[in-house]
Parts: C-alpha cells; structure tokens; sequence
C-alpha cells in the first residue's frame, strides 16, 4: 500500500507538469465544494496523526484555532533533524508538490492566507526545487488570489533555519522564522491560539500534510481502513543502522519491526544478530533484541516501553557497545540543547561527561546510578522535549544494556586501566 | 465563592483565596509559602527556564513550574512533597553544576537568591567532579556595567528586561547550551538609559556595578532609604554607604512612582558628592576676596543685609531666585522669609511661565497606565523623566494605552505612538489653540503657523475624543511665552467634553518642579496656588537688576549665568547688584560673583520632602553624614534674626509640620503618612481665568527659531567629566532640517556657527527633521556649550547659523 511514495521514483516528477499526468492537484474540486470544517472533519474522521514525532491527531488540532481571529498561518516543519530521520527530505526533494497540495488543502480548511515552509538550514537543495515547484503552482494559478475561482487566497514561502535541531520544535521553529532566537516559547498559549506573529498558527510536519490529499481524494473512510484501530494509514520509515538495505520505506501501521528489518530492510549486515533498536528516531527509549516483534504503531510500540516518534528506525547489531552509542548521542543532545533551561543546558552535559568516563574505562558503578538519577532529575522537568530526548538513550541504555556498562567498569576494578 | 474573579485553591493545605490569573508563585506568597525562583520577576512575567519553582499540583501528571501556572478553580498544590525537594535539589544542583562559587569575593555575597535558595533547598552538597566552566570573569557591558560570565546562570532577566521594559534589546543571548552568554547587541555598549537596573534584578553576582564591583560585602553597608533627586520623577532608591562613602545606589521599588526602576544618572550619577568643586563653607567676599565665616554668622549678615536693602529701598528691591532642586522644607522657609518677614513677592524658580493648580484632576503615574489614551505635550521623557518614559512605554506596549504626541521636536517615543504631530517651533500656542478649538467647535488652525496639516489636527482631534480616559503629560518647560495659559484653557476643554474622564501631569524635568509652586516659589502666588499680588519673575528680576532698581538677589542652587537665557547680560545684571547672597552646594559661574556664600548640603547630605510630578509628596532621607548644618537650619537662622516670633524647628519635620498646616493641599502631609510610598497632596485648584490671545511669533529678517533640547546625561555640575556616565557625553551638535540645510548649503557633519546676543556656539551640523524647517534643535550637551546665552528669554529665539 503506497500513499506518499506511490510515484516517488517517477523521472521528472518534480515538475507540476508530471505531477499532474500522475493525478496530481487534482483534489481542490472536490475539497473547494466543501466547507472549510467540512475538510476538517474528513482529516478528523481520516484519524491522520501527526508524523513529525508526538503523533497528535491532524484535524483535532486544525480544530483548536482559535475561533475567527485573522489571519492564520499555517507553517510546514520541514526542519527534519532528527537523528536517523531523512524521509520529510525524500518527499520535499522527489515531490515537492504533493507537499504544495497537501498546504492548500489544509489551507483551506483552516481558512489561511499565507503559508510558510520551514526547512533546516541544511535542506538548500530541496528549498530550491521549492522554490521552482511554487513558482509553478503560482503560474498555474494553484496559489496566489482567488485560486480555482474559489475565492480563496494563498502565498507560500519557503524560509531556511540557521542550524539547530531545537528549531524543529514548534514554537523554537515560530520564534526562529520570526527572525528571534530558536528558544522554545511558554505554552501555554498554543499555536493554534497565538503562533506565528502572535496569530492562530497549524505547524504540521511534511509527512502530515503530504497524506492530506490523498485523504480528501479517496476519502476519510478509506484511509481509516488502512492500519489499526488508532494509528491510522500509512508511516514513511527512515530504516537505518546495521541493516543491509537501508533507506526509507512506506509501510502499513502495525506491521511488525521485525518485517520491517529482516524483509524490506533485508536483515542485519553480515547476517549478524540483532542486539538492539532504536524504534523512532534517537529521542525514543532504545529497545533490545527480544522487543523486535513489536507492531510498527504508535500504541504497540509505547506498550513495548518507547515511542515511534519520528518514525526512524535505527539497528544496532551485536557488534555494538552501547555505551559508546549512548556517548555519541549524548553529545548530540548536549550540543543541541538551546540552552534555555537549567536542567537541559547543564544536565546534557553532565551526562555526557559522564558517559565519557565511563567508556574511557574509568568509571564505577556509582557513575551509572549517578546517570539515573540524573535521568530522574531532568525527566519531565525541563521547558520542552528536548531535556525528555536527552534522556532516553542514556536512560534505556542502562536499563536494557546496564551489563555493557559494567562490563566497562570491570576493566577499571580488573586494573585493565590505569587511570 | 460567588466572585468570578477570585479562584480557591489550597498550597500545602491551606486554602487561598486569590483573584484569576494570579500565578502559584505570587498565590503562595499570601499564605506565607515561598517557592524558590531565579527567572521570575513579577516585572518581567512569567518565563519559566530556570526550572526552580517546580511544584505538585495533583491531577496534573508532571510536576509545573509555579512562576507561569495561574491558578485554577480548587486547585491542589504542594511545594514540599519528596517529588517537590526532590526536583528542587536537582535543578539547584544543575544551576550549582557550573557556578564559581566565589561567594567570599562576590558583590551578591548576603543577598544572593542563589545562596538563599540553596541554603533552603538545596541539598548542601554536590556530586560535580569534573572542572567547572571556566569562562571569562571580567568583560565591561558598558563603563559602568561588568558581566562575570561565570557566575551566570542563564535566567534571562537581564535579556527580558532590556527587550520588554527598556524596548531596547540592547542585551541579548548568545550561542547555544552551555555556551550560551548574555551579550550585547552586535558588540555595542550596552549605553541605555536605564541599564543599570538589570545589576539589580540579576539572581547572581553576574551583573554586577563596575564603581562597586570588590568594595564592600553588602552586609557591612549602611542603607538609607532616600529618593533620586535628579528630576521630577522622584524615584525611590537605597543609598549604600561605608564610613560615610558613598558605595552604590540600588533600586527601592515603590509602584506608584518608579514601578521597581531607577536610571543611570539616578544610579551612577553622584560624583558630585564628593566633588572638588563642592562648596563647604561659608564665606563673605571682602575687596574680591574670599574669607571663611560661621555658617550662621554668615546668615545673620545676610539678613541683616537684606533687611537694611528694604528698609532703604523697600520690599521691591530684594528678591529671591530659588530652584526646584530644593526640598520643600528649605523652599518653604525662604518663601517665608521673603514673603512674611522682608515682605515681597519677588520670588521666582524657573525662566517660564508656569501657574500651579490644574484645571482637571492632577493625575499621578498610575494613571499612565489606567488611562485609553496618553497625549504627551512638548515633552521628552526619555531625556527629561526617564521613569515617566519607561512607564509610558509599559502603558503602550503591554497596557493596550494608546499614545498621541504633541511636540515641536521628534522625540524616542514617536516610534511607540499612534499618532504624532509636530508643530513649528515657537507655534505651541498656536497649536494648542487649534487643537483646543478643534475639539470644541471643529477646525483645524493654520497650517502655515502651526506647521501641522488638517487632516492631522482631524486625526488627533478624533483620537482624543475616541478615548475614555484622557492622561495629559505636558512639559511646562518647553512652552513659550503665555502657552501655558492656552494648555491649561486647553485641558479644561477637554476635560468638558462629555464622557471623557481627563487628568493631567505636569511634567516639568526638575526634582520638586510642583513642590516649588506648592511652596510658593512664584511671584503670583504663595504657597498652595493662592493668588498674591504679582511680585518680580526670574527675567523680570534680571531686568531689574541690570536697571539698577532691584538692588538685592539671594540665589538659592540657582545659576543664572549659565542656565538662564541672556548669557553675558545676566552675568552684567549680577554683577551690578548691591548685594548678591549664594546659598548652593557647588561653586558656580554666580557663586564667583557673590558677596555671601552659604553652603548648601543637597541630596545625599539632606533630609526633607519633595512632590514629585505625579503630586506625590515622599521623604528624602539623609544617606551621608555632614558636618555642615542643613539648610533648613541657615534659613531658620535667617528668619528668626529677623522676625519678633522666632520659631525653633528641631528637626525637618518641625517645618514639615508647619507646611501641613500653612500651605493648602499639604494637610494630611506629616512625617507618618508620607512613610511608606509617600502620600499625594490634595491638588491646587486652578485659578487659570479666560482664554489667552495667542501670542504672536516675533520673527526676525534672518537666522533660524532656536529650539534647545534636554538632555539626561549633560556635562555639568552634577555629571563632571570624570563621572562614570561620560560615555553619555555627545559633542555639541545642531539639528537643522534638510530644507534648511540645503538653503544654507549644509552638509553632515559641517562645523556650524549658531550667533545671537553677542554669543556664540559651534556645533557639528546633523541634518535631521528633528524639527519643522525653520528651526534648528541644539541639545544641551554641557553647561560650558554656552547654549542658554543664544537664548534671548520670554519668547521664541532667533540665531544665526553659518559655517564654521
């Protein structure tokens, strides 16, 4: 079943013209003889979750804007910096289009006028095609005034950050394209309440809003059939780690990881055992080995202990040392936390000095119930996620893997190291 | 609870009644239950980074930070549940994690909240083993601010306060994560007026104040509780000092008057305290030279002096020239003297016109904020009332107030107004007339003499009648000639117009500008607005004494040949005098001129009441010791020579009391009400009669009309050049519009000759529509500039300007 990557390999398909030949824009007549809360309701009824991370339902929260206060906007995060997460960057970069469409669809139903697409500052190759593609729909008329005799109009704009994974979350994302600093803002007020500009804002991911058209074209029923009984339709999964085909995959929810890694993914490189996975991008609790029959959905993965985030699957084959994964983590939250609040900005560091000593050989077993209970401390106590984020690794490496981590500490008792 | 607005909750069990919105943290305060913060500041809002004032509230599945949860309706909230110290260890931990601890050398050291929390909360113990960041100590914001960027923590404050009280964001954050610092915007010295504040609010010994940075531990000061006495705001303040040196002045937050804030020339601007231009003692100049006397055998000869001047030449040969510097005890007392005991009414404060009393309410500063609109009129807050200009802000940006401007000159808060009108220099009567009758019959005025279009005049007519409350700020200072009298036909105009409720705030730049009038520092009127007959205005006494038929001036802190218009003249006039009496605190160009020297204690060294612009009556309390009697004590003196009923004040408040009763308005005034946040006197009641003739502009066959501007930090007595706010010192510059600069074949930056009565200034050319053609604006940058003696005095001055 292929909704988002049904021509994802079509040459050309990044002009308006193929996309069109492929079905493509075709969805406005239908969404333009509806009402606005009417296409809300279909996306509502669709059960589309959001796929940039926290998996919210799509149309719940079109429909927390606050009543009749204009103008609204609508801001894609296109800011994909997840670790082992690159599937928002295939679709921007093989179907920009599909992205355009989804925005105007979702546009309309939240009656908004100006649409910007936020992508990380690395993304300048997929922000060009952009660009193109935009100008294209403009031409075609598809955005600008009155689009389609509709009477509605609609400006998009594409928008570069500067660098730095904590823009991806909402509100840092609104403060950065305001042009202040990429800090996350107090919530709440919401963005759907006071966003970008201090006005009603819909921050979707790319992957949520490139699922709209499809959704208003075949409808809400039929997208619903499509995975289990909460976690609707189809999930691009960015497949990466000790696989031997890594890539991007379009799968069903629910299908098992296991099918996920041994048949789409073809199984671990050389054949070797699996030793642990990351089920959601690297924010989300790694699990071990005996949790790969899991269902590839946000409430199986949950009861399995993590969460399916982002939807990028990292494999981690026996070879591995854990803690030194844990180390590379850490230091990528440590190096990304913005800074703001107190437990991020001093306890990703800690940790991550910690986690050094200790895969350097020298440190004790006091260093990881030390790195508990700095886990506990920062735990649901900093400003925005990315403290939660921060913990994850370190915290279920040592709870899933503490014997790599004495393993470690049994070098410095055995005198193996000299400190 | 049938109230809508109040919300029950209980905090640690115990129930709390507290009005919607108020944030846990601010709701705990009224049950006696403190939750530890570094971020919040009930001035800056809610934030929420520094993570300390986490608390339980029950149903609510993850701990939430106090400082931005507002209550809710039966809310259950704990503070010291072992989930609550728990998390509270932690994030002091963190904050500790990188901290110096070099509480033994540190400014904050005994009242630090990060010593305070720990001692409280924290766990008195850290689990850190690695080295700490180790991160520059010394690195100068400004000349007076130094940041020790090890000891920061982060919280933001400084950045907040700089983007949402100043309007500023003069301070900024810097990089990411650990690395993050405060900064200033694109390495520019953080120069605002009002910087030194964030020194105050800063949690931690990070900000600290570069003129006290390693000078004393706080605990060894000696604190009073005084007032700034550098202009009209009259904002609270603490001044430190240690053996009788004076150390730092802090903030003292009084809301009805300063809302928590100070400026810099309130903060840094003291070295006049110990000036080596201070005058000390007393002295009688024989054969032109300078000879030491008894302070209080000095004021017995100038009484007696005085006394035999009138007894020759009568009551209208002596006069006195005070200044709104003084407090209103000492203002009180000369006016007794001149008035009661040598009887005359040749009193003057001030080289404008101005009367006391309002035709509506007088409002005070909480009425900025209260208030739809605010119609500021020849005012410039930022340089005359730098508070005033905060508060106006605070009213605009995070008030929903509108503001309309009325003003010959382009000033910083333009940017903030809805709509801002600029009239020609000179044409203040001219406007307010038109505005006046625009309001009350339609119409616009004359462009031509006003300078401002109908379609403006329409709009801000319509803009003041769209308001429901109508604060007025005008500057009496920067009208000319009988202007006054058409703002205040212009008021009671305004204050008529059906639903419309009006106040106004007079806002004169100097101290005890409305204590002076109260005390009857006039010629027109004595104490409380009383109409007297009318005796010798300040130029009027200059008049007369360059005539010959005034023969006698006592100057109290007042130096006409410098500040008054005229220049060479005056200083002639002076010198032609009888008898000239000095009573002032520095040496100045008059004091050279005296016969009598008095000295003269001023802020720091003396204690009495002021009435701020708001009518606000406060207690300047003594912060120094002096040797040298106070003022109040050599006017006494004065009085009691003269006069059959000697009256024996012992302390300040003796005068205090006999102001509560003589002077109207001022009885409810005495030594316990005013004790905490002052006490507003009863306005004066305007005896402002008919409708003025709008005054003609003189013109003059050539030159440009002079409009000269205010300036906060100027190069004078009270900031000397080695003042730690020289940096604020611009060199004399001219503000001439582009027409006009054309027309005289200006460029930027040409060196510019400004000439009229025989002076002469330089200035640097910035072309700028500051002003309407046909004028040119020249910031008072420095005493010496020599700017007042272009000015002819009374009316509008014409000068020359040519190239240098």
């Amino acid at each position: 079943m292929k909704i988002l990557f049904k021509n994802i390999d079509m040459p050309g398909l990044t002009s308006l013209s193929v996309y069109e030949g492929q079905g493509g824009y075709q969805s406005f007549k239908k969404a333009f003889a509806q009402k606005p809360e009417e296409i809300v309701e279909i996306v509502k009824a669709s059960g589309l979750r959001g796929r940039g991370g926290a998996g919210f339902p799509a149309g719940l929260k079109w429909s927390f804007l606050a009543k009749d206060v204009f103008p609204r906007y609508l801001v894609c995060n296109a800011d994909e910096s997840e670790p082992g997460t690159c599937k928002d960057r295939e679709l921007l970069e093989k179907n920009p289009h599909l992205l355009i469409e989804g925005m105007i669809l979702t546009s309309y139903a939240c009656q908004v006028g100006t649409a910007y697409i936020y992508y990380r500052g690395e993304f300048q190759h997929a922000a060009d095609l952009m660009d193109k593609a935009i100008e294209e729909a403009y031409a075609k008329g598809y955005l600008g005034k009155n689009i389609m005799g509709s009477g509605m109009d609609l400006d998009l704009y594409t928008h570069l950050g500067a660098g730095a994974y904590i823009c991806g979350e909402e509100s840092a994302l609104l403060n950065s394209l305001e042009g202040r600093r990429g800090e996350p803002r107090l919530k709440p007020p919401f963005p759907a309440v006071e966003g970008l500009y201090a006005k009603p804002t819909v921050v979707n991911n790319v992957e949520t809003l490139s699922a709209v058209p499809w959704i208003i074209s075949e409808g809400a029923e039929k997208y619903a059939a499509i995975g289990t009984e909460k976690s609707k339709g189809t999930k691009l999964v960015s497949v990466s780690g000790h696989v031997k085909k890594p890539g991007n995959y379009e799968i069903v929810l629910g299908m098992s990881t296991r099918e996920l890694i041994y048949d789409l993914a073809g199984g671990i490189r050389d054949d070797n055992k699996l030793k642990a996975f990351i089920p959601g991008g690297s924010s989300t609790p790694m699990l071990p080995a005996d949790k790969v029959d899991v269902g590839y959905d946000y409430e199986s993965i949950q009861a399995a202990g993590s969460m399916l985030g982002s939807g990028a699957l990292i494999v981690m084959d026996h070879t591995v040392n854990v803690v030194e994964a844990t180390l590379r983590l850490s230091y990528f939250y440590m190096h990304e936390s913005c800074g703001k609040c107190t437990p991020c900005r001093e306890g990703t560091r800690w940790m991550w000095q910690i986690l050094g000593k200790l895969q350097a050989g020298i440190g004790t077993n006091g260093h990881v119930d030390k790195l508990l209970d700095i886990c506990d401390n920062m735990s649901f106590k900093c400003f925005c996620p990315l403290g939660d984020a921060a913990v994850g690794p370190v915290a279920s490496s040592i709870k899933n893997f503490r014997s790599d981590y004495e393993e470690l500490v049994k070098k410095l008792q055995g005198g193996a190291v000299s400190v | 609870m049938s109230d809508d607005n109040q919300v029950n909750i209980t905090i640690n069990d115990q129930p709390v009644t507290v009005p919607k919105g108020t944030l846990l943290v601010d709701a705990a305060k009224e049950v006696g239950v403190e939750i530890p913060v570094f971020c919040y500041h009930e001035k800056l809002g809610p934030f929420g980074c520094c993570r300390m004032c986490l608390v339980e509230v029950e149903k609510m599945p993850k701990l939430t930070t106090a400082c931005t949860q507002t209550v809710m309706p039966d809310m259950v909230v704990r503070t010291e549940s072992p989930k609550v110290v728990k998390a509270q260890q932690g994030v002091l931990e963190f904050t500790l994690l990188n901290h110096p601890l070099d509480c033994p050398v540190c400014d904050k050291g005994g009242e630090c909240p990060l010593q305070d929390n720990t001692f409280k909360f924290g766990s008195g113990t850290t689990r850190m083993e690695f080295d700490r960041a180790d991160n520059d100590k010394v690195t100068p914001l400004s000349p007076v601010i130094t940041i020790d960027r090890e000891r920061c923590i982060a919280c933001q404050r400084c950045t907040r306060y700089s983007d949402i009280i100043e309007q500023e964001q003069a301070l900024v954050m810097l990089n990411r994560g650990f690395k993050n610092e405060v900064h200033t915007f694109c390495d520019e010295p953080y120069a605002t007026r009002y910087s030194g504040n964030v020194i105050d609010i800063c949690p931690v010994g990070a900000l600290t104040n570069t003129e006290f940075r390693f000078k004393a531990r706080s605990w060894n000061l000696d604190n009073a509780e005084t007032l700034c006495a550098h202009c009209g705001c009259n904002c609270n303040m603490t001044l430190g000092s240690r053996t009788n040196k004076l150390m730092r002045i802090q903030t003292r937050p009084n809301d009805l008057v300063d809302d928590g804030w100070i400026c810099d020339k309130a903060r840094f601007g003291y070295d006049f305290i110990e000036s080596e231009d201070r005058l000390l003692e007393a002295g009688t100049v024989v054969g032109g030279a300078r000879k030491k006397v008894n302070a209080l055998d000095a004021a017995v000869q100038v009484a007696d002096s005085l006394s035999k001047i009138v007894d020759e030449y009568g009551p209208e040969s002596v006069g006195f020239l005070g200044s709104a510097y003084g407090t209103n005890e000492e203002l009180y007392l000369y006016q007794k003297l001149f008035r009661s005991v040598l009887g005359t009414n040749n009193l003057d404060h001030k080289t404008y016109q101005d009367t006391p009393g309002l035709p509506i309410d007088h409002y005070d500063f909480l009425n900025v904020e209260t208030a739809n609109l605010v119609l500021l009129i020849g005012s410039d807050p930022a340089e005359e009332l730098p508070i005033l200009d905060l508060r106006i802000k605070k009213a605009v940006t995070r008030r929903g107030v509108k503001l309309a401007i009325l003003n010959d000159q382009k000033t910083a808060l333009d940017k903030f107004a809805e709509l801002s009108s600029t009239y020609n220099v000179g044409a203040d009567g001219a406007a307010l007339s038109a505005l006046a009758n625009g309001l009350a019959e339609g119409g616009a005025g004359d462009e031509s003499v006003t300078g401002i279009s109908a379609e403006q005049m329409k709009s801000l007519v319509e803009l003041i009648r769209s308001g429901k409350k109508v604060c007025v700020v005008y500057n009496p200072a920067s009208l000319t000639g009988n202007s006054i009298h058409m703002l205040k036909h212009l008021l009671s105009v305004i204050g008529k117009i059906p639903d419309i409720e009006c106040g106004a705030i007079p806002a004169a730049p100097s101290t005890n500008a409305v204590g002076a009038m109260d005390m009857g520092i006039l010629p027109d009127f004595s104490p409380g607005g009383t109409p007297a007959d009318k005796g010798l205005s300040a130029m009027e006494m200059i008049d007369k004494a360059e005539s010959g038929e005034l023969k006698a001036l006592l100057m109290y802190r007042s130096n006409p040949v410098v500040d008054f218009p005229g220049g060479k003249r005056v200083e002639a006039a002076l010198k032609n005098l009888n008898l000239l009496v000095v009573h002032d605190m520095m040496e100045t160009e008059t004091s050279q001129l005296a016969h009598i020297i008095l000295p003269s204690n001023g802020p720091g060294y003396d204690e009495g009441t002021t009435t701020n612009i708001g009518g606000r009556v406060q207690y300047r309390r003594r912060g120094l010791n002096t040797k040298n009697l106070p003022d109040w004590k050599i006017v006494s003196k004065m009085i009691n020579s003269l006069s059959e009923e000697p009256v024996e004040y012992i302390t300040s408040f003796n005068v205090t009391e006999e102001i509560s009763e003589k002077v109207p308005g001022y009885g409810e005034i005495n030594k316990k009400s005013i004790r905490k946040e002052g006490k507003t006197r009863e306005p004066v009641t305007s005896v402002n009669g008919s409708v003025p003739q709008v005054e003609k502009v003189n013109s003059a066959d050539q030159g440009l009309k002079l409009r000269v501007a205010t300036r906060l930090f100027t190069r004078d007595k009270i900031l000397s050049t080695s003042s730690p706010l020289a940096h604020h010192f611009l060199p004399s510059t001219v503000n001439v519009h582009a027409d006009d600069a054309a027309k005289l074949g200006f460029s930027e930056g040409d060196e510019a000759v400004l000439s009229a009565n025989g002076a002469e200034v330089r200035a640097k050319v910035e072309i700028s529509n500051r002003c309407n053609p046909g004028a040119v604006i020249v910031p008072m940058v420095a005493d010496d500039q020599g700017v007042q003696g272009l000015a002819g005095g009374g009316s509008v001055s014409w000068v020359e300007v040519k190239k240098g």
